[in-house]
């Protein structure tokens, strides 16, 4: 009889703590800047998996809460019609603004520039690579811009020996490197994985092993 | 040659002429603000122009033309014609000595270019608060850069912001995204309020008027609107295209352009087109928008580029080395924006790694810039924008057709193929259809030509280059 289990796994922490800063220690330290006021607009890209939304959300704890704030992911939801000039704005996945939310935006940045605010954005491109319209991707490009570099294999292997931990079990660096070259490389799908291993693990109550990992790679 | 006639006949012949042979838009920025400014003095036509650069422009583009036009009138004979900066005297002046016509003399005026009432006259004594003009205090004439890309507007923007009402009316600047166009007019404001603190000035982007007019259609509140907008004195409207589809704000904007126009009340707009290339704007405002003075703004050169960065690392007491600032002008070319983030970049880094900046760290500081901007353009790539530029087919760009239309565009495209790309010319000739080489070299020339020449084919040229850079 197969174990049921509660599911009931500990949130996905998004803070600075929990990233793995590989080599993106500028960034990491322009952000905190951000957070502070002291940079106002920043724009971060890298390839998809890297970590842009971690760090925006762990961005958007950081702010003082008496700051009105505004997170939002532009490929799920929308732009607010309206915000305050000295609120900050954070924008993920800016390439997926249509036609008018690129509008919204620019008016917002324009709104963020003359009353003191700030705006953090990412995406998958270089401001100017964007396909968005010229006036807005050349105000993109007009702060701090960062591209968060993708971790090397052995960061990776670091981040999920510590993921694991955080799941309640624990992960033999050989598994680690196993997964790296048999799954797709990405952080946020090596991260799915374990959970995926996790469950597997506890409901059939058996240790993590290479056979264990082989096994929930094929159902996966 | 001793002119007879008077200078009514004289200059208003001329004027009818050039309008006449000039396309619109350099008739109306470069001979239209003459109209009221050329005089019969001691037998020789003396033209008043606002400024230096209208001068050399006057005489290197323009003076031919008005010299074959007024011999017209003086039985064949090109009359003496003289160009001097300033204000026409009100009395005859001194004798002048007699000049062959192709040396003018140069009179530099120190004073204001045109007689205009006193600005403090002409506005309310109603007190304004310059919060409510939306303002930059920082965009001044003192931070802007000036280069060769953006003298003209810049020597038109002072022009107004000394005399708002009266010298051009609108001032309409257009250019890319990025080249300085909300500074350069944000400065007249500035400037206004500065020698006017009574002034009541507004700067809004074009998108927030739309907002404001449909908030005054929910509200019912078209009257207060009104009041507001039409009891200003200096109105800066940013970014026009974005009336394009807005018919209701298009038609607010034209009573209110009329009313703030008759009241003599400054108009100040920008723009990444000149009007009649914004389609979808109303013709009774492009027209409009065409009664003052239409100036361009152009990307900025190397050397410009280094004056920017090296004026902004000053105000944010940051010590920028000369070579660094010159690699960075370099390798940023796009637009100005992107060179100010870059030199935000290089700052934060400085910041980071607590060092001062010497080339090789700035490498190192911009390395992801640099790598993303360093894509080759595509022969393609350049077909396809310029075709979509000129909204001709790509296939047009390897026909044989040699039609006006179609043929220019295919010259500026192997042009732009020559200087963004690294193809000798008979590799360009082959991607365009299979021309010979010596058809590449000839295209190139012929824009060349242009570029000097015609003040809308170098801007366009200008244009596409940003484009394809960007």
């Amino acid at each position: 009889m197969k174990q049921l289990i509660l599911d009931f796994l500990p949130p996905a922490p998004r803070t600075f703590d929990d990233f793995v800063r590989g080599d993106n220690a500028e960034l990491l330290f322009q952000l905190g800047e951000w957070a502070q006021g002291e940079v106002r607009a920043l724009y971060i890209w890298g390839e998809s998996g890297a970590g842009k939304s971690h760090l925006l959300s762990a961005s958007e704890a950081r702010l003082e809460a008496a700051l009105p704030s505004y997170y939002i992911n532009a490929r799920q939801s929308m732009l607010p019609q309206q915000i305050e000039g000295n609120a900050a704005l954070l924008v993920d996945n800016v390439e997926y603004l249509d036609a008018e939310q690129q509008i919204t935006l620019f008016d917002h940045y324009n709104t963020l520039r003359e009353g003191g605010g700030r705006i953090l954005a990412s995406g998958n491109l270089p401001p100017m690579l964007l396909a968005l319209r010229d006036d807005l991707r050349t105000r993109l490009g007009w702060g701090l811009v960062y591209q968060l570099k993708s971790l090397s294999d052995d960061d990776k292997i670091a981040a999920l020996l510590r993921r694991a931990r955080h799941l309640g079990f624990e992960l033999h660096r050989e598994l680690a490197e196993y997964l790296l070259h048999h799954a797709s490389r990405d952080l946020p799908n090596l991260y799915q994985l374990l959970e995926e291993i996790n469950t597997a693990s506890l409901s059939r109550q058996r240790a993590v092993t290479l056979g264990l990992i082989r096994e929930t790679l094929k159902s996966s | 040659m001793q002119i007879k006639v008077s200078t009514e006949d004289l200059w208003s012949h001329c004027l009818n002429e050039l309008q006449q042979s000039l396309a619109a838009s350099q008739f109306n920025i470069w001979i239209k603000p003459l109209a009221n400014s050329a005089q019969v003095v001691d037998g020789s036509l003396v033209i008043a122009v606002p400024n230096q650069i209208f001068l050399q422009f006057i005489r290197d583009r323009y003076l031919g033309m008005i010299e074959m036009a007024a011999a017209k009138v003086c039985n064949g004979v090109p009359p003496h014609i003289e160009l001097k900066v300033g204000v026409l005297a009100a009395s005859a002046p001194a004798e002048r000595s007699a000049k062959p016509a192709t040396q003018e003399t140069v009179q530099e005026a120190p004073a204001p270019v045109q007689a205009a009432p006193k600005p403090a006259k002409r506005f309310d004594a109603a007190g304004s608060n310059h919060e409510l003009s939306r303002l930059n205090p920082g965009h001044t004439f003192d931070t802007l850069v000036t280069g060769k890309a953006n003298q003209v507007a810049r020597a038109a923007a002072m022009q107004v912001a000394e005399n708002p009402g009266v010298s051009y009316n609108p001032l309409f600047v257009y250019g890319g995204v990025g080249l300085g166009k909300t500074h350069l007019t944000q400065a007249i404001g500035n400037f206004v309020h500065q020698h006017n603190p009574q002034a009541k000035i507004r700067y809004i982007h074009a998108e927030k008027y739309v907002q404001d007019v449909v908030k005054a259609y929910q509200h019912k509140s078209f009257d207060d609107f009104k009041k507001y907008y039409h009891s200003l004195d200096v109105l800066l409207v940013d970014d026009i295209q974005f009336f394009v589809g807005k018919d209701r704000t298009q038609e607010e904007f034209f009573y209110l352009f009329n009313a703030l126009l008759e009241s003599g009340k400054q108009i100040i707009l920008t723009s990444d087109k000149i009007p009649r290339e914004i389609e979808g704007l109303q013709e009774r405002l492009t027209s409009r928008f065409s009664w003052g003075l239409i100036v361009p703004i152009e990307p900025p050169e190397t050397e410009m580029r280094v004056a920017i960065l090296l004026k902004k690392a000053e105000a944010e007491h940051f010590k920028l080395d000369a070579n660094v600032a010159f690699f960075m002008a370099k390798n940023i070319r796009s637009n100005v924006r992107e060179l100010e983030g870059a030199l935000k970049r290089v700052m934060a880094y400085s910041r980071f790694t607590n060092q001062s900046i010497t080339v090789d760290s700035a490498k190192e500081a911009l390395r992801d810039i640099l790598a993303s901007g360093n894509r080759q353009v595509s022969v393609e790539n350049i077909q396809k924008t310029v075709a979509d530029f000129y909204k001709i087919k790509v296939a047009d760009m390897h026909s044989k057709k040699r039609t006006r239309d179609i043929a220019r565009p295919r010259q500026m495209a192997m042009a732009l193929t020559k200087e963004l790309t690294q193809m000798s010319l008979p590799a360009i000739g082959d991607a365009f259809g299979g021309r010979d080489h010596t058809t590449v070299l000839h295209a190139c020339r012929t824009i060349q030509d242009f570029r000097q020449s015609d003040q809308e084919m170098a801007h366009q040229y200008s244009v596409l280059l940003q484009m394809l850079r960007s």
